[in-house]
């Protein structure tokens, strides 16, 4: 995190702890979706694991990773207009409830 | 999430903060906390549909219309079923 550090102090103080929340958040996010990729492409393109990866798998693979991460947008701009709806319903209805 | 405060409290002097960028900084870091709230949610919401909808063998790196149209409802249909057990609990303790 040696390239964090330098950035952080040439900067002003709060645009620096801003500039490392965003970083660390898209880390995470990206960790994630990484994490999640391999469990269920693997799950899937490697149900029987051999001596190497073979090409077959390998081509599952890169086509699964694409898939997850449309399935991924697909998700996020659903479930972001739901929240959205609900947001303006609440907004009407008077009570802002729980979320 | 441990680690980026330890390392931003050696790099960051933050006393030097006015009381307007700190008010500022609180709210960045509310907007943050909640747009990490989503995401997390939609890693979660993900992982359940790609399962229940990308059930064939994978030929392409594009959704087909089906598993688009499922991923969709699939979202939708959580969320009702989440809305669905909120209110029933609130009549629970309603009737309670």
């Amino acid at each position: 995190m040696d390239s964090l550090n330098s950035f952080g102090a040439s900067a002003d103080p709060k645009s620096a702890v801003m500039n490392q929340v965003r970083q660390e958040a898209a880390m995470n996010n990206a960790r994630l979706l990484i994490e999640k990729i391999n469990d269920h492409c693997f799950e899937r393109c490697v149900p029987k694991p051999g001596s190497s990866l073979s090409s077959g798998e390998t081509t599952c693979f890169t086509q699964c990773m694409e898939k997850y991460m449309a399935a991924w947008n697909t998700v996020s701009r659903q479930y972001i207009g739901r929240i959205q709806q609900e947001q303006g319903k609440a907004a009407g209805g008077g009570s802002g409830g729980m979320f | 999430m441990d680690s980026p405060t330890s390392s931003l409290e050696q790099n960051v002097d933050l006393s030097k903060l006015s009381d307007k960028d700190k008010q500022e900084l609180q709210q960045f870091v509310v907007n943050e906390s909640q747009k990490a709230r989503i995401q997390q949610t939609v890693h979660s919401l993900t992982e359940t549909c790609f399962k229940k909808c990308v059930t064939g063998a994978i030929r392409s790196g594009k959704l087909d219309k089906g598993e688009e149209s499922c991923t969709q409802n699939c979202v939708d249909r959580f969320l009702d079923a989440n809305f669905t057990v909120i209110k029933h609990l609130e009549q629970m303790r309603g009737g309670a």
